[in-house]
């Protein structure tokens, strides 16, 4: 069953068009990156998916169908701007929001203590959720989004305010999740994350859909002809078929003439003696694409 | 259902279980206690205790012995002097030996009546000492005509007719009359409380996105509901809580002023005083509610809000008006403006008969308000919960309500 099957929407604030004539599906096992530049239209779709407003047309199902009130049981959210309570203590909190989601509270009595342990934050239970340092609250935050084992879960910046072990921890828990069946919507800035756990990807911008598929294919499409490097003996300067020769950090990255085939560069460097640890064609980075295409139609916009 | 109840549970422990509420709680009792001590201390200071003459024509009392009790510190035992004639009595009182005597006129079983003479006014204490010693005394009346000694024995009791004699106020229903003023305070004091609470927890769950994470788990109208039953039920708590300490004074201070202990309610009057102020505090909290979510900041929550509870207080301005004219033209337009009606109503019939139809279409309309008044609040924190930073106006809220 497709979990979220967004067709055609579209949102006007005021003037303004949020979100245009937007569709995509989100199935189970994936994590879905949602990305866009600041005012694509990603928290505005995101809040469309979650009912928490309504599109001006189009259609959404999430789960098989329109959204009630038991799928929302269904459904881990963590907003962009993060949430808590901020006067109370971090157990009751999240009990609390727990029993939002339809758990009982010795069942998330129990779920909840396994979580706060393994986020290292059991010994704060007690401590009123304004105590916590910002790091804490956003583990606190993911407690409350995965607790009752929703079906979809949706985050917008994971990993901000996370130190590097618990950026660790939480993408391992969030492949863990996928591996289970569930899916994952990641809305986030950081590409090198995305590049790292999601399998398909959506580019909006100005509410319109830009890219949309698997992340393999899309960074097929924007393959360059160059080739990555990495000899144990410096290469010359110049080498038959390649217009540039750019040194990185210990590799080289080799800009093609025009006719030339990787495979045929390859054959040369050997034949001239050239021993390599490493060759690879240079996948463009999904920030480079990013830019790429949102910097395009920025110029487009403005030219 | 589940989930309503646990916002309830959720508001309710977050608010009452606080100092902040235990001290709002205890702070009013303790304030009353501190008055009445200090209203204790200076009466008892101030009574006197200085013997009362009598002068018997009557022939009724056949011995005046001197007190056998010795009262408290706030109903001192008075000693009672005979004397013969009423020049003796005079001169004593103004050399200051006693405080007053009574004359008991020779036709005092016919008529009840005795003549009191001060120079300063006795305590009430007195009085009823005085009629005390009268009643012990009239036993050997017992046996002439009936009609006398029950008159005798029934003493004094002051009953003020209304002019169409529809209604009448004993003196020992004082309360009637007061009964609207405490109850309209604390009514407006419990409902601005929890109000108050309603409006910062909507304004802070706005500000601290706290919101967006719980509408994704319950519909907006369910929130609502669920945030103005629990502060309701707070500001209850707190009412109910207050009503104990009251009945608590009002027992014990009928130790000492039995007027207190005279203290009961009519069965109409609880009922048409709950069928006003709970739905006037439904609606009073829906309104903060709609507030809370259409402004951006707890200030200017709260001074749109100290608008609603200004309006709420015009009728206490309008009392004396009301005492006059409780069924004229102003207090009834009041009584029908959703904001104003279960005070004014409250005070007229302290005063008059409010007609029964009057009394139906005010509670009709107040619980049409409330309803009219959960619903805008829904709509208004529906739009409002998302726009940060930006104000709703009502005309938007109406507007935009059914597409969001």
């Amino acid at each position: 069953m497709t979990i979220v099957n967004v067709s055609d929407i579209s949102k006007k604030f005021g003037e303004l068009k949020a979100v245009d004539q937007l569709s995509f599906e989100v199935q189970p096992g994936e994590i879905f990156g949602l990305l866009g530049p600041n005012g694509a239209g990603k928290t505005t779709t995101i809040r469309m998916i979650l009912d928490i407003f309504e599109p001006d047309s189009g259609e959404i199902q999430v789960l098989g169908g329109s959204m009630t009130e038991e799928k929302k049981n269904q459904i881990g959210y963590i907003p962009e701007e993060r949430g808590l309570y901020q006067d109370i203590p971090l157990e009751r909190c999240l009990t609390f929001l727990a029993s939002l989601k339809g758990m009982p509270e010795n069942q998330s009595k129990s779920e909840l203590e396994a979580y706060m342990k393994r986020f290292d934050l059991y010994e704060y239970r007690n401590q009123k959720v304004k105590e916590l340092s910002k790091g804490m609250q956003q583990k606190a935050q993911l407690i409350s989004a995965l607790v009752h084992d929703p079906q979809l879960v949706i985050i917008d910046e994971p990993f901000t305010s996370l130190d590097p072990v618990n950026t660790e921890m939480v993408k391992d828990l969030l492949v863990s999740k996928r591996d289970e069946g569930k899916a994952i919507i990641m809305s986030t800035h950081q590409m090198n994350q995305v590049e790292e756990l999601c399998d398909r990807i959506l580019l909006i911008d100005h509410g319109h859909r830009v890219l949309y598929g698997s992340l393999q294919e899309i960074q097929k499409q924007f393959t360059s002809r160059d080739i990555l490097v990495t000899p144990i003996d410096p290469l010359p300067e110049t080498i038959e078929g390649v217009s540039e020769v750019k040194k990185l950090n210990g590799r080289y990255r080799l800009i093609l003439e025009e006719q030339a085939q990787p495979n045929q560069i390859l054959k040369n460097l050997i034949n001239s003696g050239f021993e390599l640890t490493e060759f690879e064609i240079a996948v463009p980075p999904l920030n480079e694409i990013f830019i790429q295409v949102v910097g395009k139609k920025e110029d487009e916009q403005h030219g | 259902m589940a989930k309503i109840w646990q916002i309830i549970k959720h508001e309710y422990i977050k608010h009452v279980f606080t100092k902040r509420f235990l001290f709002g709680l205890l702070s009013l009792p303790l304030m009353i206690c501190l008055m009445f001590a200090v209203v204790l201390i200076v009466t008892a200071f101030s009574l006197n205790t200085e013997p009362v003459g009598i002068i018997d024509h009557a022939g009724i009392l056949q011995e005046i012995s001197p007190p056998t009790e010795k009262g408290s510190p706030f109903n001192p035992q008075i000693t009672f002097l005979s004397y013969d004639s009423e020049d003796q009595a005079n001169s004593d009182l103004n050399a200051g030996t006693i405080q007053a005597y009574y004359v008991i006129p020779e036709n005092y079983p016919q008529n009840t009546q005795v003549i009191l003479t001060f120079n300063e006014e006795p305590d009430s204490g007195v009085q009823s000492q005085f009629t005390q010693l009268i009643r012990t005394n009239l036993e050997p009346f017992r046996d002439m005509d009936p009609q006398i000694w029950e008159r005798l024995q029934s003493g004094n009791n002051i009953t003020t007719l209304s002019l169409d004699n529809s209604r009448e106020v004993k003196q020992d229903q004082w309360y009637l009359i007061l009964l609207p003023f405490i109850a309209g305070i604390l009514f407006i004091v419990v409902v601005m409380t929890s109000g108050g609470y309603l409006l910062q927890a909507v304004v802070e769950e706005k500000e601290n996105r706290t919101m967006e994470i719980v509408v994704t788990s319950v519909s907006p109208n369910k929130l609502m509901a669920g945030k103005i039953i629990g502060n309701i039920s707070v500001g209850l708590t707190q009412l109910i809580a207050w009503l104990i300490f009251g009945w608590i004074a009002l027992k014990v201070g009928g130790r000492f002023w039995p007027i207190l202990g005279e203290f009961s309610l009519p069965m109409n009057y609880i009922l048409i005083l709950l069928l006003t102020l709970l739905p006037a505090f439904i609606m009073v909290a829906a309104i903060m509610a709609a507030i809370g979510s259409t402004m951006t900041e707890i200030q200017e929550a709260q001074q749109v809000s100290s608008l609603v509870s200004l309006s709420m207080t015009v009728p206490f301005y309008f009392s004396n008006m009301f005492m006059m004219n409780p069924n004229g033209p102003f207090a009834t337009a009041l009584s029908f403006f959703p904001l104003t009606s279960a005070l004014t109503l409250l005070m007229r019939i302290g005063f008059t008969v409010v007609p029964t139809w009057q009394i139906v279409v005010i509670i009709a309309i107040l619980i049409l308000s409330a309803l009219a008044a959960v619903w805008f609040a829904g709509r208004a924190f529906r739009l409002g919960m998302l726009q940060y930073g930006k104000k709703l106006s009502i005309k938007e809220v109406l507007r935009r309500g059914q597409k969001a």
